[in-house]
């Protein structure tokens, strides 16, 4: 489940980025701190936007800088990144991006059920009305915690 | 029943998210489109009708596969709905 790949390390809220680059390299950081990834797995993120076009920016305002697994994915894991001023990734529908959600991801099948949850967090107003206002990464953790076990409860 | 490939670069983000939003628009409309999903190396061999991905792919693919529906933004359900309804029509219309 999500709240198994996100922890308090993983989560960097409100950076100085100068621009998209920058953004997505602070926002893997703490995944390669954490030996979720490998350096040169940031560096495949950056190589395939420059060679395919900024689509990891997935919606309004947020993207999920992911490479190929073999390009140094260690372990499952998701980071959240929140920046203090939006960068412009070129994604004419999409930009400015706030927030960035970095995903190491080893194989499909292990991290379905967590991007299923975070599909529903994309959507989740109050979500991203907490990551505007809070600079405390365990009030994040928190409220995704509550939210998947909320949801765990209802079924 | 159409075939559908979604893919993605690395076939592990963008692609999967997308697949939970495209199968939640084609359960709610009921539309004749089966999913699977993979990387840009699964377009090699691939026998299906159409690939769905991200828009600043679609563009590279256009040439390649039977017909490319390129999807700007995940989360909006219109844009896809509208984006394989014109799929379908244009199937329709052969």
């Amino acid at each position: 489940m999500l709240n198994n790949l996100i922890s308090e390390k993983l989560v960097k809220l409100q950076i100085e980025a100068g621009d998209w680059e920058d953004a997505v390299r602070e926002a893997a950081q703490p995944l390669v701190d954490e030996n979720k990834i490998k350096e040169t797995y940031v560096d495949d993120i950056i190589k395939g936007v420059k060679e395919m076009g900024p689509y990891i920016v997935l919606t309004k305002h947020i993207a999920l800088p992911h490479a190929r697994p073999e390009a140094g994915a260690l372990e499952t894991a998701i980071g959240i990144a929140t920046l203090k001023t939006p960068v412009e990734f070129g994604n004419k529908d999409n930009d400015p991006v706030k927030y960035l959600f970095c995903l190491s991801a080893r194989d499909t099948e292990e991290h379905l059920d967590a991007l299923a949850e975070l599909v529903k967090l994309f959507e989740d107003k109050e979500f991203f009305g907490l990551l505007d206002r809070t600079t405390d990464a365990s009030e994040v953790i928190c409220y995704i915690d509550r939210k998947v076990k909320g949801r765990e409860t209802d079924v | 029943m159409y075939k559908a490939l979604v893919c993605c670069r690395a076939g592990m983000g963008s692609s999967m998210l997308l697949k939970i939003k495209a199968d939640q628009v084609i359960g709610e409309n009921q539309f004749p489109i089966q999913t699977e999903h993979g990387n840009l190396d699964s377009l090699m061999g691939f026998d299906g009708d159409l690939v769905i991905t991200m828009d600043d792919l679609s563009a590279e693919l256009k040439d390649k596969v039977p017909y490319a529906l390129g999807i700007r933004n995940i989360m909006d359900k219109a844009e896809m709905k509208a984006k394989m309804e014109e799929y379908l029509a244009a199937k329709e219309g052969k």
